[in-house]
């Protein structure tokens, strides 16, 4: 017996980083917002702390702070012609749960994406001709550019108090930064983290080698840092605990210390955990959100009606809302119909390990989340793909953030996988040994989407996301070039033997790459090609707005946090300025 | 509010001994004028502020010792002892007392169960009301200390933990990396320091009595 | 600007306190620790809750050769893995915790990861009654093999040789070699890592980990005894196995 709750004017799905800044600003602007979040409320004290907080098996092997695959998961396939099979334990990407979603436990990495990102089937088409492209692949144009992004981008970076160094002020390039990127308003809210010895090597190398490195952006703070908010958050102490763990000190940017005490403390705003949303119900001729329908932990149905609904659930889950809502016609690859669950991507990811001899001694374990130096020179179009035969790109870096040892045991190609000699390698290596991180694009192709599964179910009783998804040729030969140039400059590092590992196909569910899933509700300025429009806005349901990595055509070569908290300001702007004093379509279609 | 760190007693002793270091390194250059205020073995003189050293962590003592005598902890009477010192001697001296095990000075006052609690939960949760992590999350377990990352605060008299966290709340103390001491110390009230600092004065274990502590 | 000093960290000195248990004392445990091991701890000595008797004698004996006792630190038996992994089994973990468990159920391709019916506890049982039956069927009992062929058979173990009741005898490797790691690395917390020795071995320096001045040290190698999260000020660890895999 579903219980029909009062009005309100705006409902949030998923109270992570978008929902957390989305309802504050909503809030603030006078509407009464509620906040439905599956997982459970959680601090920095008490639940954050350590040395509790420091446990590997808990929270790295077990996983305890993701979303829990026994009653949620995806099914999981390479081509059309397979049958899904779930995930029965995510492995290759882990979606957070709870308040603040998977900002809890990121690893701080902040990039903006160039220019020519946002227009990539443009550029491509410009630079390097109409055939250039392989036909399978789908990339598009965002609908929006870099420039309209800038100052949402300053904005997020100042909320956050990312820690960095700029490499081109307004057209001017800065030493020390990133010759390569794009031109910003001003520096950085912080300076970069302290440089790691495993960084230095690295930047020296590849220095030498004629390319550009620079300090990697980092969200763990360098310094203390007041935000624009009033809230201060504390100095990173490089504890090697970051990607899958809270922190404990307030110093990694996440929604319990950049917003949420702003939030929480506002009377407009009500909070409701442990409340999994069902579905956005649409009125009788599916043009109009009437709300949200959930289910609370103890099995309680409700309706909560609402004139506005966000969600902003992570990308996978938006794409699933949408499909479970009737919201947009579903994605048929075999007829390339539909838009709800096309151009899904991922991110194409590789490593080098360099082995060192025994007097140069690395400390992995000391690092945070985000501290390294890295190089965008093969990264996006920062270089002639014209003879290489693919488009996109990646960065690559010293950025190891941590030496946990049921993670961390580099021992080179040959080692036994178990017994004497193994072991006697993991000695010998463990702390002579500096890993690079090759950090690829991912284009989105046509066979590549997703959809509801006809035959597995959640816990709730409703079908699980079906993921048909594997690496386009087109990524696999980006990784093995930059791969390529990666090992080059572990060799430069003065390693006496580098390994590079290449990314592969096919595609595998079983070992851990990244949690950027992007895709599956794109934004464009095509309603036959994208699920929402510039500002996010559904075409088919305007006052439905799906805010997430969802919205990326296809994912750049960096990781897509900061470019998502633009496009989240970008949006909250549109909100305001626009839709709220005129609902209805922003964009006409 | 603002108590300096060392009764007046102790500053004319101090007084006395800048003018004798000198000819005391001549007569002998082991002998440390430190006992007349740090103690004979190395338990500190809590009425005057002055911390108990004795079984401090080496790298913690050195630190402070390089940080007077540079000026990034300020002292004047510090600061004339570790300047007529080597970098080498403040090693010497810093590995002394790291290696002391002298017993704990009972406390005078007890403190009331209600204040002991709170200080117990600064010490091991922390207060998300006012954005301040547990102190064991640096200092250990039970405020043992971690080398290389805090100093002991377990057994530590409660005036000088006192005067050490109101000096980072005052800004008077800087030479905290990170400022970590000093972002903690700043969200904390005068109940809270009491709190914490007679919470951990309270801490004498039995393991922290007699042997020298090992090294962790 | 924090200073960067060149001296080298300070050389520590302590011992790690050992806590007892008392159990049983196979064969295996018995050969576990050979004569010129460096660390204090004794061989293992727990009391199995979810292996029988005959399992803990293949468990020991199969675990002790995925990592063996040496010079540099104590084999899988003397960092008390077989009893982390014993708890581990007996626990949420071995009961289905974060497993989706519903069917149907299908071979699936290798991208598409563990596709069995089985919790974990359910697989190790099966795989080793299976393999009980197989030794038993020759005459011959794994522990009783010498190392060489003890080594032969894990990897004809791991190659997928062997069906096992149902359980492809690769994914019970994975599963036993993937838990043995765990039980070996993991904090002692958890009844393995037993005197932290596997960590003091690789020199991980453990949970309570603020570095914000260490970090500046390039090149020098940090040497501090490990800290286990459930260590108390007099060096006891609290062994507590059942921590949930949720927070």
């Amino acid at each position: 017996m579903t219980q029909r709750l009062k009005e309100v004017d705006a409902v949030v799905i998923g109270m992570g980083m978008v929902g957390s800044i989305v309802a504050k600003e909503l809030a603030a602007a006078g509407l009464h917002v509620v906040g439905l979040e599956r997982g459970q409320a959680r601090f920095t004290v008490p639940e954050f702390q350590s040395p509790a907080i420091h446990d590997e098996l808990r929270f790295s092997v077990r996983k305890a702070l993701m979303q829990d695959s026994a009653r949620e998961t995806l099914t999981f396939r390479n081509q059309g012609s397979q049958t899904a099979l779930p995930i029965r334990r995510l492995e290759s990407f882990l979606p957070g749960t709870g308040l603040g979603g998977s900002m809890v436990h990121w690893n701080g990495q902040t990039y903006r994406f160039q220019a020519s990102d946002f227009q990539m089937a443009t550029h491509v088409r410009e630079r390097y001709g109409r055939n250039f492209l392989d036909p399978s692949l789908a990339v598009q144009d965002w609908g929006v550019t870099y420039d309209d992004l800038e100052p949402h981008y300053d904005r997020f970076e100042y909320l956050l108090g990312t820690s960095g160094k700029a490499g081109n002020i307004r057209g001017r390039i800065q030493a020390g930064g990133d010759p390569h990127e794009a031109p910003r308003a001003r520096d950085y809210p912080t300076p970069p983290q302290k440089e790691l010895f495993q960084g230095a090597l690295f930047r020296k190398a590849a220095s030498n080698l004629g390319y550009h490195p620079f300090p990697q952006p980092s969200s763990n703070l360098s310094r203390p840092y007041t935000n624009p908010e009033g809230i201060k958050l504390n100095a990173c102490v490089f504890c090697g605990f970051c990607e899958r763990y809270a922190c404990e000190h307030y110093a990694k940017s996440t929604p319990q210390t950049i917003i949420l005490p702003v939030l929480l403390a506002n009377p407009r705003f009500e909070l409701r955990t442990g409340c999994q949303v069902q579905r956005i119900n649409l009125d009788s001729v599916r043009k109009q959100a009437t709300g949200v329908t959930y289910v609370d932990a103890a099995g309680r149905e409700f309706e909560q009606p609402a004139a506005l609904v966000i969600t902003s659930a992570f990308a996978l889950n938006n794409v699933r809302l949408l499909l479970l809502s009737g919201i947009g016609a579903p994605y048929d690859p075999e007829t390339g119909q539909g838009v709800v669950g096309r151009n899904y991507s991922y991110q194409t990811t590789s490593s080098v390990a360099a082995f060192f001899d025994q007097d140069t001694v690395i400390n992995p374990f000391m690092a945070s989340g985000a501290s390294g130096t890295v190089i965008n020179d093969f990264a996006a179009d920062n270089f002639d793909h014209g003879s290489l035969g693919f488009i996109g790109g990646a960065y690559v870096g010293a950025v190891n953030s941590h030496g946990r040892p049921i993670e961390y045991q580099p021992v080179p190609p040959g080692t036994a996988a178990w017994g004497k000699s193994w072991k006697q390698a993991v000695v010998k290596h463990y702390n002579h040994t500096v890993r690079l991180s090759i950090h690829g694009s991912s284009v989105s192709r046509r066979q590549n989407y997703l959809d509801l599964d006809p035959t597995y179910r959640d816990a709730w009783g409703q079908p699980l996301l079906r993921m048909t998804f594997d690496f386009p040729e087109n990524d696999l030969k980006m990784s093995a070039h930059i791969t390529a140039k990666a090992v080059e400059i572990g060799k430069a590092m003065g390693a006496r033997e580098v390994a590079g590992y290449a990314r592969k196909g096919p595609y595998t569910v079983t070992q851990y790459q990244s949690t950027h899933n992007t895709g599956g509700a794109v934004m464009g300025d095509n309603p036959h090609t994208s699920v929402v429009n510039r500002y996010l806005q559904s075409w088919d349901v305007p006052n439905v707005f799906v805010i997430g990595a969802s919205a990326f055509p296809q994912n750049a070569s960096w990781n897509p946090t900061g470019t998502l908290g633009s496009l989240t300001y970008w949006t909250i702007d549109a909100l305001k300025d626009k839709y709220l004093k005129n609902p209805g379509r922003l964009v006409s279609a | 509010m603002n108590r300096p760190w060392c009764s007046r007693a102790c500053l004319m002793i101090g007084m006395w001994l800048i003018a004798s270091v000198p000819s005391a390194r001549a007569a002998n250059p082991a002998a440390p004028p430190c006992e007349a205020c740090h103690g004979a073995h190395g338990e500190g003189m809590a009425a005057a502020h002055v911390p108990r050293l004795a079984g401090q962590s080496a790298d913690y003592l050195q630190k402070q010792l390089d940080d007077y005598a540079d000026g990034t902890r300020e002292n004047p009477i510090m600061a004339n002892f570790a300047k007529a010192l080597s970098e080498q001697q403040r090693a010497r001296f810093a590995a002394r007392y790291a290696s002391m095990s002298a017993p704990f000075i009972p406390e005078a006052a007890s403190m009331d169960t209600v204040t002991l609690a709170r200080g117990h939960q600064l010490a091991y949760q922390g207060d998300e009301t006012k954005r301040v992590a547990a102190c064991n999350a640096c200092h250990g377990p039970d405020g043992m200390g971690i080398a290389y990352a805090a100093p002991y605060l377990a057994g530590q008299s409660a005036e000088y933990l006192a005067s050490a966290l109101n000096a980072f709340r005052q800004g008077t103390r800087k030479n905290d990396a990170g400022e970590l001491m000093r972002s903690v110390a700043e969200r904390l009230d005068d109940a809270d320091v009491a709190a914490v600092a007679g919470y951990f004065a309270s801490l004498t274990s039995a393991s922290r009595q007699g042997s020298a502590r090992p090294k962790r | 600007m924090d200073k960067v000093t060149r001296r080298s960290f300070v050389t520590t000195v302590g011992a790690a306190s050992v806590v007892p248990a008392v159990a049983l004392l196979s064969p295996a445990a018995q050969a576990a620790v050979p004569a010129n091991a460096p660390t204090a701890s004794q061989p293992a000595k727990s009391t199995y809750l979810f292996f029988n008797a005959e399992e803990v004698l293949f468990i020991e004996a199969a675990c002790e050769r995925l990592i063996p006792a040496d010079e540099a630190g104590p084999g899988a038996i003397g960092a008390g893995v077989c009893n982390f992994l014993d708890r581990q089994l007996g626990g949420a973990w071995g009961a289905g915790e974060r497993l989706y468990r519903s069917g149907p159920w299908a071979a699936g391709t290798p991208s598409q990861g563990y596709q069995l019916p089985f919790t974990p506890a359910e697989l190790f049982h099966t795989a080793l009654r299976a393999i009980h039956r197989d030794f038993e069927a020759r005459g011959s009992a794994f522990h009783d093999l010498p190392g060489e062929a003890q080594d032969a058979y894990l990897k004809s173990l791991e190659s997928g040789a062997h069906d096992l009741d149902g359980v492809p005898s690769a994914v019970f490797f994975e599963a036993l070699l993937k838990a043995t790691v765990e039980g070996y690395f993991s904090d002692p917390v958890y009844g393995g890592n037993r005197d932290m020795a596997a960590w003091r071995m690789i020199g991980f320096p453990g949970a309570y980990a603020d570095y914000f001045e260490a970090v500046d040290r390039h090149g020098v190698k940090f040497e501090r005894e490990p800290l286990s999260l459930a260590e108390d000020a007099q060096h006891h660890i609290h062994v507590h196995p059942d921590i949930p895999a949720n927070l």
